[in-house]
């Protein structure tokens, strides 16, 4: 959906601040150990849901906007009152639809009983009944308050870099005459493009499907996360990352040698002006783009610290489309190379240390979770265990549905 | 009760059902008013019954696109809550619309007033294509008018974006009669020319009072279409020949428009010949037909308050509206009554209902097709 993102409920309504986020999980964080926990929940339930997504064949918008939906239904609710393996089917389902992809309801129940039934989740309640999923579907929908549009960060980052499929397109379509329109209206006017080489564009590309493991989609608009794994990109990916070096170097001779890593105010005081090189001036480029450039940093670094708690996340690495393994190639060779001030790297470092036991498996997750929902249960049996008791219907509700 | 459940309950307080008005193929549509100010509203209950199949695709889709789409000639969802199980949209409350009008013997147009509602149906339907939404359901029906005469777009259980142009699109959308060649010859890939078409047969059954391209089957509207206009030869519409459905439905002339629409202006005819281009691609669009000269020439449109409304409709008793519920009208749009089909028939004689459902998509082939 494309309309106008400032106009649209996700700008307006879905776009939360650190706080709400905070005060979401506030039921939650009364049951877990760990407030740590919470963080690789988001990681964890992203991937279910990424994984569950590939099995239906969904696009990755599809995926990412299940995603979402699973992100902001937990703004209203918690983990340990719900039942987050239904919700997680329920927003597959609903995303389907809203994407125009749908999956009929018996396809979803069969798909998603046969898949949390594996290991490791073995969930063996997950509802039969086409009802119960619908039942849910409707609890979903309700606390999305319809906002069924989501934007993402694909599409800036497809207009941006040009990569748009036009080509594509006339061969696959193969029908004349059909009148889809790709003039400057959908693709923009051409100005502005950043000229990226395939593999740094599909770098930023798995950024972004990495940023959904985490809250960034409820914090930031999705064009800044777009431009930050741009941003991402183009410093760690090989190549343009010497071509950088070599416009910065050319650019003032000492003080950026000894750090890689621009921060974003170098780059916006150091590139006026200078786009004389026959390769497009990368920095000049962000710094012209009209956007808060401290912003984006801000971001990279939240980023950043999402791979840096990934890195402790167990899990078989049969993902693909994730950036993990590029980001973790150079995060470590620059902290080699002697980048010692950059508070970014030291995370990675300790994790030489003996602190590995931090770490989270799904097992173990799933247990925590399980642990989370057992004290919630009792604490409301025996309201005198001095704790509120907050009576909920969404509990009552989602134990009927799951 | 949590925070959630409070707002929800803030909100249900907020509107008062008065009396079921309607009833289409998954809401059941009231009459019923905003507490506070007596302001009339219809509220669209989106029936989940026994939870057996979900949420129907019609009904996300007209959630998803009124959350987002607000603009004078679409139609407003003033608010969503949930009642028990039952999903509550509300929708301003609108009471007549085209195709009552189109329909009222005893109303007459003026050429100034079809210039004012094709100026509101183009304002709202540019806007939905400024937002990369096709329609794919206009017709009279769904051209609803509130009391001030303001003309909106209604029922997007239909709509979807076309922000992505590679992707596969099902061509059974739009009713029969508004239905673009190309989508008749099941063209995928399609773009907002297809709405375009619907508003020229709008346009033209504006000027006739009765519908301009009724065809009896898929089939037959083809046949219809190209009695009116013309068979189209390669050059009008390249490539038509190569589309998947593509088969020759016979030779007829080109007649001029002139001779159907004795009483138009020149503008006007240029206008309508210009909606009803074969080729999609040059086909005008919404913004540009805005722009036409037709609009500028005189007389100017009228002002909405000025328009021809039907006689106060006198609400019938709900039985009676029971029998006779058009589906293809459960929109969001609520009709103090049914809107008479008698008329309709007649230019029908078989007596069956022609009025193709184009919304009852079985859900195996939005899985194919969408």
């Amino acid at each position: 959906m494309a309309t106008d993102f400032w106009a649209s409920s996700h700008y307006k309504r879905w776009i939360v601040d650190r706080g709400t986020l905070k005060e979401s999980r506030s039921d939650d964080l009364q049951y877990v150990d760990d407030p740590e926990y919470l963080d690789f929940f988001a990681i964890f339930f992203a991937n279910v849901i990424t994984k569950l997504g590939k099995k239906l064949n969904f696009r990755q918008r599809v995926i990412a906007t299940a995603i979402v939906f699973f992100r902001r239904f937990y703004i209203k609710n918690s983990y340990c009152e719900t039942d987050p393996f239904i919700v997680i089917a329920a927003c597959c389902y609903v995303a389907g639809k809203a994407e125009e992809s749908p999956v009929h309801i018996k396809n979803m129940v069969a798909e998603a009983r046969l898949f949390f039934s594996q290991q490791p989740y073995g969930v063996k309640y997950f509802p039969s009944d086409n009802s119960k999923l619908a039942e849910m579907e409707f609890y979903l929908v309700a606390d999305l308050e319809c906002d069924l549009t989501v934007f993402h960060p694909y599409r800036t980052l497809l207009s941006i870099c040009k990569k748009e499929s036009s080509n594509d397109l006339q061969t696959e379509a193969g029908e004349v005459g059909v009148g889809v329109d790709d003039g400057p209206r959908y693709w923009g006017s051409g100005d502005g493009q950043l000229e990226l080489p395939d593999d740094a564009f599909q770098l930023a590309w798995s950024i972004v499907n990495d940023t959904y493991r985490s809250d960034l989609c409820l914090l930031y608009p999705p064009h800044l996360l777009a431009i930050t794994a741009l941003y991402l990109a183009v410093v760690l990916h090989g190549p343009t990352r010497e071509l950088l070096q070599q416009q910065s170097h050319s650019v003032e001779a000492t003080p950026v040698h000894s750090s890689p890593r621009r921060s974003s105010r170098q780059s916006s005081s150091t590139s006026l002006g200078h786009a004389k090189k026959p390769s497009q001036d990368f920095v000049a480029f962000f710094a012209d783009l009209n956007i808060s450039m401290p912003l984006v940093a801000t971001i990279a670094q939240e980023i950043i610290s999402l791979y840096t708690l990934w890195e402790r996340y167990l899990e078989d690495s049969d993902l693909v489309d994730s950036a993990r393994g590029t980001f973790y190639g150079h995060a470590s060779a620059q902290t080699q190379s002697g980048g010692s001030h950059s508070g970014v790297s030291t995370p990675v470092e300790s994790l030489d240390d003996a602190q590995k036991p931090h770490g989270a498996t799904p097992t173990f997750l799933l247990q925590v979770l399980t642990r989370m929902r057992e004290n919630k249960l009792s604490d409301m049996a025996h309201a005198s265990s001095g704790r509120p008791v907050a009576v909920n219907k969404m509990l009552e509700r989602t134990q009927a549905a799951g | 009760m949590d925070a959630v459940e409070k707002a929800n309950t803030a909100r249900q307080k907020r509107w008062v059902k008065d009396r079921k008005v309607g009833e289409g193929t998954y809401a059941v549509v009231y009459q019923g008013r905003e507490a506070s100010t007596s302001r009339k509203v219809a509220i669209k209950k989106i029936k989940v019954g026994q939870f057996k199949d979900g949420l129907d695709m019609s009904a996300i889709r007209e959630v998803k696109y009124l959350r987002e789409l607000h603009h004078q000639n679409v139609i407003e969802l003033l608010d969503v809550f949930s009642s028990k199980t039952n999903l509550n949209l509300v929708l301003e409350f609108l009471d007549s619309d085209l195709e009552m009008i189109i329909q009222d013997r005893s109303l007459v147009f003026l050429p100034a007033d079809i210039k004012a509602w094709m100026a509101m149906t183009l304002r709202g339907l540019e806007f939905c294509h400024r937002n990369f939404m096709l329609h794919r359901d206009l017709k009279p029906n769904n051209l609803l008018i509130a009391s001030d005469g303001q003309l909106k777009i209604a029922d997007f259980g239909l709509a979807r974006d076309f922000a992505d142009p590679g992707h596969k699109m099902t061509c059974q959308v739009i009713t029969r009669w508004y239905r673009p060649p190309e989508l008749l010859f099941g063209c995928r890939y399609y773009s907002s020319a297809v709405d375009i078409w619907s508003v020229g047969c709008i346009f033209a059954e504006l000027m006739l009072r009765t519908p301009y391209l009724p065809g009896e089957s898929d089939m037959d509207q083809l046949k219809t279409i190209f009695r009116a206009l013309g068979t189209p030869t390669e050059e009008d519409w390249p490539g038509h020949t190569k589309l998947p459905d593509y088969v020759p439905v016979g030779q007829f002339p080109r007649t001029p428009l002139r001779d159907l629409f004795t009483a138009a202006s020149g503008d006007t005819l240029n206008l309508l010949s210009r909606f009803l281009v074969y080729e999609p691609r040059r086909r005008i669009n919404a913004r540009d037909a805005l722009n036409h000269a037709y609009f500028f020439a005189l007389p100017h449109p009228s002002h909405p308050s000025k328009l021809p409304k039907p006689a106060a409709q006198t609400s019938r008793p709900l039985e009676e509206l029971d029998g006779n519920v058009d589906m293809a009208g459960a929109g969001p749009g609520v009709k103090a009554a049914a809107p008479n089909k008698l008329k309709r028939k007649l230019t029908s004689p078989d007596g069956t209902d022609l009025r193709p459902l184009a919304r009852r998509l079985d859900f195996t082939q939005h899985a194919k097709h969408s």
